[in-house]
């Protein structure tokens, strides 16, 4: 109740403050990097694996949805594919580690990430290739949703609805499967817990999520290339969980307020500095690493807490 | 051609060798994997380019202070940073890690210098070619080849015969036993990360006459997952053996396979030695 009123007090702080529009639009960014983060957090949160290359799953719900409704699908089905894509590239991205576990999983979604990103450059005919692909407004049953208002109440529900599945999820059969394996392996398989099989759901379920944030993300930003979906968001995403903590769900939207912030605190910062220092290129790379830096070492255990 | 695309090979793989050597030493002896190794080796060859460029530097000392420079810098790294996410899970480090990179790649491009003109080490006996027979060779191709070996050479004598070598294994091997024995194992965190910050700083500067020096170009380290996972992530051998074995993989599908496949092939390899060869396709005996 209380995470509720202060999410309210939020969204009117951030409409006063940043205006009705933009501020609307930076809340439905808000809501769609949460959903993202849910699917991280249920992968190294929940089931105690790590995904490196999660951008990717991101990367395959956009370009799934802006290729399908290029093709005239309606968008809301739109959603359905990019999930079941992201799913599928989900396991198939576990699978190499699924015999080792732990780092293994983090190398095989990295190397799945990267081969994605260059996959995405190289079939230019269908992708754009690395100059770009511009997405049309998404249209629910002929109600086209351009209005930073209409985005934000979209990505809200999405954003409602994965949270409630995955509360569902997480007091399911395999959900204390999860936690099970997470918390010891051996123990969990030795009660019966099909520990691979736990692991390789978890990832499905993490990619699922991610391709769903990037559906939207490819309609609320209109243009895809392949480089916002590289190594950088990856770690972003992983950034935005060890922020809002990835033992409860909610870490995931709380993680992504201070994810959509950050970079406007860091233009902020910028105007106050004296012109010499604000036009330095690089600037952005240092405060960003700068605040990643800061928050580790403050929370060096920031996931497990 | 196909003895030429092979030394080519050999040569990028040696550079992917030494990463994947510096990221192994670290991670073996600290749990910690880096994502910063890439960074190390950028600000490494930019250390050399300044000294001589700047400063004025005969090359050779200037390369030696570089590297010793960034050894320093590995261990300060890891006593105002990486220890204090010892003994948490791998995703501490990383984050720590990549975050450091992203300020030393942001550091180095806030220097106008660095990002407005493309810089080369001008590693003097290292340029230019030379014909064996009907073969052409780059002599910076066989320099690296050379320098790789000799470099593993005073490594492996440094494992084998001094003491610090010794208890450094030993820490690598079973912390808590060694540290029974009176090794101090944070002063072997210490000692691992100078040396893995040396082997990226030398693996950057090897790079230099081959390719440019640009704040980009620590996107290199990234082939050294791939050379550090077909090596069993434990072994050093087979580290460098990974990286040349992906180096010249990548050279024949440059050549032999469609344009783009060189760019997925060492990640293709990753995924299939985690899936058919989990120990690393050189399982051996450790180091």
């Amino acid at each position: 109740m209380r995470s509720a009123l202060t999410l309210i007090g939020l969204v009117v702080l951030t409409v006063l403050a940043l205006g009705l529009d933009y501020g609307l639009g930076q809340l439905a960014f808000v809501a769609t990097w949460a959903v993202a983060g849910l699917g991280l957090v249920i992968i190294l949160g929940q089931s105690g694996q790590i995904s490196l290359g999660h951008g990717a799953f991101l990367a395959v719900g956009a370009y799934l949805q802006a290729g399908w409704v290029a093709m005239g699908g309606p968008a809301l089905l739109g959603l359905a594919v990019a999930l079941a894509g992201g799913a599928l590239l989900g396991a198939l991205a576990s699978l190499p580690g699924r015999r080792l576990g732990g780092l293994a999983f983090g190398m095989s979604t990295l190397a799945v990430a990267l081969i994605v990103e260059e996959a995405l450059v190289r079939f230019g005919g269908l992708t754009g290739g690395a100059s770009g692909l511009s997405v049309p407004p998404m249209t629910l049953a002929g109600w086209a949703v351009v209005d930073p208002l209409h985005q934000c109440a979209v990505s809200a529900a999405v954003l409602a609805l994965a949270l409630m599945a995955c509360r569902r999820l997480l007091n399911s059969r395999l959900g204390r499967a999860w936690r099970a394996v997470r918390d010891d392996e051996g123990a969990a398989s030795a009660s019966g817990v099909d520990a691979g099989h736990a692991k390789l759901l978890a990832f499905a379920v993490g990619g699922a999520l991610g391709a769903l944030a990037g559906a939207l993300y490819a309609h609320w930003l209109g243009y895809l290339s392949p480089e916002q979906f590289g190594l950088h968001l990856s770690f972003e995403l992983l950034m935005l969980v060890f922020v809002g903590g990835a033992s409860r769900l909610m870490g995931a939207v709380w993680g992504a307020v201070v994810i959509v912030a950050l970079p406007q605190a860091i233009a902020l910062l910028r105007d106050t500095l004296p012109d010499g220092v604000a036009n330095m290129a690089g600037l952005e790379l240092v405060a960003f690493g700068l605040v990643l830096v800061a928050v580790v070492l403050w929370r060096p255990a920031g996931l497990v807490r | 051609m196909i003895l030429q695309i092979l030394l080519s090979g050999i040569a990028t793989g040696c550079i992917y060798g030494l990463v994947a050597l510096s990221f192994v030493l670290v991670y073996k002896a600290t749990e910690a994997v880096s994502f910063m190794q890439g960074e190390l080796l950028m600000v490494g060859a930019f250390a050399a380019v300044a000294l001589t460029a700047a400063a004025g530097w005969p090359v050779w000392l200037a390369v030696a202070v570089a590297v010793a420079g960034m050894a320093l810098a590995g261990a300060l790294v890891e006593r105002l940073a990486l220890r204090r996410a010892m003994g948490q899970p791998h995703l501490t480090a990383v984050l720590l890690t990549f975050g450091l990179g992203l300020m030393l790649r942001g550091g180095v491009t806030t220097v106008p210098a660095a990002t407005h003109s493309a810089h080369q080490l001008p590693l003097p006996g290292l340029m230019g070619q030379v014909e064996i027979g009907t073969l052409t060779v780059s002599l910076a191709h066989l320099g690296v080849i050379a320098a790789t070996v000799l470099s593993c050479a005073a490594l492996a004598a440094f494992f084998r015969f001094s003491r610090a070598g010794l208890a450094l294994r030993a820490c690598s091997e079973n912390p808590r036993i060694a540290a029974m024995m009176g090794v101090s194992t944070t002063g072997m965190h210490t000692l691992a990360w100078a040396l893995g910050a040396a082997l990226a700083a030398l693996a950057g500067i090897l790079m230099a006459p081959v390719t440019f020096v640009h704040p980009g170009m620590g996107v290199v380290a990234l082939k050294a997952f791939p050379a550090a996972v077909i090596g069993g992530m434990h072994s050093l051998p087979g580290a460098l053996a990974g990286g040349v074995f992906i180096g010249v993989a990548e050279a024949l599908a440059g050549r032999y396979l469609p344009e783009g496949a060189n760019h997925v092939t060492a990640y293709v390899l990753m995924l299939v030695a985690l899936l058919c060869f989990p120990r690393g396709l050189f399982a051996g005996r450790a180091t």
